[in-house]
């Protein structure tokens, strides 16, 4: 079943299938295309033309009721495709020496008027590196080397002039116009896939995982994606980028409705199709799809241009003029490249402005449960539902619309819907305002503070344990914001986790915990009264102490910065230590100074030391040291093994030599006495010698002598054996 | 170098002046001019030859004139003034030469490869 239209051609009426028509059309406009520069542009035209319609007109005659596909296809076979001229012509006219000699593919451009074309021909990629040679009349490969080594720096540049720069194929053959569309014959969500993937001539499965999977990964990674992580919004994986890209095709690219736009869509190749070398044009197929989706871009900018402000304008012009083929210097090419860049900037400024009013809104609307804990009922939540609603999502929606409009060239909003926006939004901020007002006034006083104390079961204990109670081993929450500062509520109670614990020296000898309760309040005495409704538990059992995990606040006594301030007094020599569940959401705040205090929020560590939970401190006469520091490294340990090996055994060589000393002059001591023992003697014998002489008795005085010689004979030889027999026996002993 | 590129390049040489005879033999309607080249057994594209029979006319060697068809509208006829008819004798005579010159140096070396030449010519 087909449709079949008439049309007047050169002066007949033709009967033609609707896809007939559409391929007998593009064949024309190929043909107009490739004739642009031809003197007689219009009557080589006509003549065609009228010779179709002659064709067209034999045809009907043999008894056919229209002209289908075939005929046409045949009839252009017959009279050529603009490519099979080329072969043909342009050696004719080289012969008769008339118009100027047209680019023709297998020449390098080196004619006068020079520009800048894409060398399909001889290309890597897309040809951006010889067409560039070609312009400036160097070796393709020194700029691909360049291109290359700079391929960092050089890479957007590079897609861009492929988008921008035309391709000398394009421009000798004259370009089927391939335009992108969304195919509604085939579409999952939006059509987008199937009609990028006719575009490109990829299989439709490709084109959708494209878009899919970065799409999963997303959904999967979703809690460690930021909002304001700018490299990931724009990267095709892990992030929404794909997603958000899909959302913007399927807004901007139209529908393929027409039998027209379907063949546009799928680009049969229609007055392209070289029978002579297929499969140069299946490997055109991508690259030159690449190169007309970037002037389909062009010609949308072009379009959306008009709506935008007249800078936008003179930027669609420009695009358009590229677009056109003029002559496109270099320059040019840069000013584009500077200008695209510019309004991506400002894209992306204006896109994370979206962003983070959209993560705002959903915020508060997030955190409407807690409202009752806070808000006064009546007219404290209005407002507050007021301010959202209007302050925060009009915005949203209007610039939402006010894009969605400008990308679907809608006509400009009325003046009536922009004011009704505008004074919204002023009734949102006033909204917003009074709310902030309304809950200064709540939170103006404070209360008295006074200190109470808290019987300790066991102050006398050496070590103190901090830990938090009632918390529940819960499933961490990979909610994408965090409700601060509640620590969790149910029906009626939320926690506050609004506790500060001072660390300080006790006077005593034991540990004391000291409490003192904190509100504001819309006066003084409701302040007060708020401080005393505060039931916060602390309880010692053996060496922990159990602090709960929040102050409980219920709706009818409203959050007004309710907080315990916890004072734990550590005395000299015992140890403390904190569990880091409690100095993650509370303040912990060693001090010293035990008068003299206020209670304030903002803590100061009087002290220099590095508090950190989770280990344990003992308190000394300078302040909280933590314990076991010293030994930290086993590096020190060994070498002050060493150390102590080395000095005992000089102190053991001390103590040998003054052993040695004191034996050496024990033994002089000794020497002396015989020697003076000797010299008595001695001198004895001389007295009896001279007392003999005297005596004058001769044989007996022989025989005295004898045995006065002998004894000091004996001590001698004693005296030398402890001479010789001390020092070897010291020596071996050292 | 392919035969194929080299065996057009050859034919597209004396497409002209091949289309210019068929004129000069009186007037004619461009796709009658395709026939007759066509059982000659020389193909040309229909829509080559428009362009080139405007670019003759342009440079004065062919006029046209409207006649009018029992079917439809009336058709162009294309015929050969006095300025296309020098431009025609000139080619011809250097034609000439030339088939003279490639006949002579190809003929006593090899005679198929001529003939066939000629043939296609």
């Amino acid at each position: 079943m087909k449709k079949v239209i008439n049309i007047n051609f050169q002066g007949r009426v033709v009967p033609i299938e609707e896809n007939a028509y559409e391929i007998l059309k593009q064949y024309v406009d190929s043909l107009r295309q490739h004739f642009a520069n031809e003197e007689g542009k219009e009557e080589i035209i006509n003549d065609i033309e009228s010779r179709i319609a002659e064709l067209f007109a034999e045809t009907l005659k043999k008894g056919s009721t229209c002209i289908t596909d075939e005929d046409v296809e045949n009839i252009i076979k017959s009279m050529g495709r603009p490519e099979d001229f080329d072969d043909e012509e342009g050696r004719v006219k080289s012969q008769l020496g008339g118009e100027q000699e047209k680019t023709s593919s297998q020449q390098s451009y080196t004619s006068t008027n020079r520009r800048l074309y894409r060398d399909e021909n001889n290309r890597v990629f897309g040809g951006v590196c010889s067409g560039v040679a070609n312009y400036f009349g160097i070796e393709p490969l020194v700029v691909r080397i360049l291109a290359a080594i700079t391929f960092g720096f050089s890479f957007v540049p590079y897609l861009v002039l492929w988008i921008a720069v035309p391709s000398s194929a394009t421009k000798v053959i004259g370009s089927t116009r391939k335009r992108l569309f969304r195919d509604m014959d085939d579409k999952i969500i939006g059509g987008v896939g199937s009609g990028l993937s006719h575009y490109f001539g990829i299989n439709v499965w490709i084109a959708r995982a494209l878009f899919f999977i970065p799409f999963l990964s997303f959904v999967a990674h979703f809690n460690r994606w930021e909002f304001f992580g700018f490299p990931h919004v724009l990267s095709l994986s892990f992030s929404p980028g794909a997603t958000i890209i899909y959302i913007i095709l399927w807004i901007l690219v139209p529908e393929a409705v027409t039998s027209a736009d379907k063949l546009e869509m799928k680009g049969e190749r229609v007055d392209l199709n070289s029978i002579k070398n297929t499969i140069q044009t299946d490997m055109e197929g991508f690259k030159g799809r690449a190169e007309k989706f970037g002037s389909d871009i062009k010609e949308r900018a072009q379009g959306l241009g008009k709506d935008f402000s007249p800078k936008a304008q003179k930027f669609a012009d420009e695009v358009v003029y590229v677009a056109k083929r003029n002559s496109l210097g270099l320059g040019g090419v840069i000013a584009l490249i500077a200008k695209v860049f510019t309004y991506f900037i400002l894209a992306i400024v204006l896109f994370s402005i979206i962003i983070s009013l959209f993560a705002g809104g959903v915020a508060c609307i997030g955190l409407s449960p807690l409202f009752s804990y806070v808000l006064g009922d009546g007219t404290e939540t209005a407002l507050a539902w007021f301010g959202i609603i209007l302050f925060i999502w009009i915005p949203i929606v209007g610039i939402i619309i006010w894009i969605i409009r400008r990308l679907t060239k809608a006509k400009r909003n009325s003046a009536l819907v922009r004011y009704t926006f505008v004074s919204l939004w002023l009734i949102g901020l006033f909204c917003f305002i009074s709310l902030l007002v309304s809950l200064r006034n709540d939170f103006r006083y404070r209360n008295a503070a006074v200190e109470e104390s808290v019987t300790l079961s066991n102050p006398k204990i050496d070590k103190l344990e901090v830990l938090l109670t009632g918390y529940n081993k819960m499933v961490k929450d990979k909610s994408w914001f965090n409700i601060e500062p509640f620590e969790s509520f149910d029906s009626d109670t939320v926690y506050v986790p609004n506790t500060d614990i001072r660390i300080v020296k006790s006077t005593t000898d034991s540990f004391y915990v000291t409490v003192v309760r904190v509100s504001n309040g819309s006066s003084k005495t409701e302040a007060n009264e708020l401080a005393n409704k505060i039931t916060y538990s602390i309880t010692q059992k053996d060496s922990i102490l159990a602090l709960y995990k929040g102050i409980p606040i219920n709706t009818t006594d409203k959050f007004r910065n309710q907080r315990v301030i916890i004072t734990i007094a550590v005395p000299m020599g015992k140890r403390i230590k904190v569990d880091d569940k409690i100095a993650w959401k509370n303040n912990v705040q060693v001090c010293i100074n035990n008068n003299n205090w206020d209670w304030q929020h903002d803590f100061f560590n009087t002290d220099d030391l590095n508090w950190e939970s989770n280990k344990e401190y003992i308190m000394t006469e300078k302040g909280l040291k933590e314990v076991g520091k010293k030994f930290d490294l086993s590096d020190d340990e060994n070498s002050y093994d060493k150390d102590e090996s080395i000095e005992e055994n000089k102190q053991n060589l001390d103590e040998l030599k003054h052993d040695i000393e004191e034996k050496q002059r024990e033994m002089d001591e000794k020497k002396r006495e015989l020697q003076r023992q000797l010299d008595d003697e001695q001198r004895r014998l001389d007295e009896k010698k001279r007392e003999l002489k005297l005596n004058v008795d001769t044989s007996g005085l022989k025989a005295r002598t004898q045995k006065v010689v002998a004894v000091p004979k004996k001590e001698k030889n004693q005296f030398k054996e402890i001479d010789n027999g001390l020092t070897p026996s010291f020596i071996n002993t050292i | 170098m392919d035969i194929q590129n080299t065996q057009s390049q050859m034919r597209k040489g004396v497409l002209e002046f091949c289309i210019l005879s068929v004129i000069s033999q009186g007037e004619v309607y461009p796709s009658d001019i395709v026939d007759k080249m066509k059982a000659a057994n020389l193909n040309i594209l229909e829509g080559t030859l428009y362009p080139l029979l405007t670019r003759l006319k342009n440079a004065g060697y062919l006029s046209y004139r409207w006649v009018e068809s029992n079917s439809g509208p009336p058709r162009k006829y294309f015929v050969m003034t006095d300025e296309g008819h020098t431009f025609y004798e000139a080619l011809e005579s250097t034609w000439r030469e030339l088939a003279d010159a490639v006949h002579a140096l190809t003929q006593p070396s090899e005679t198929t490869l001529s003939e066939e030449n000629e043939t296609t010519l």
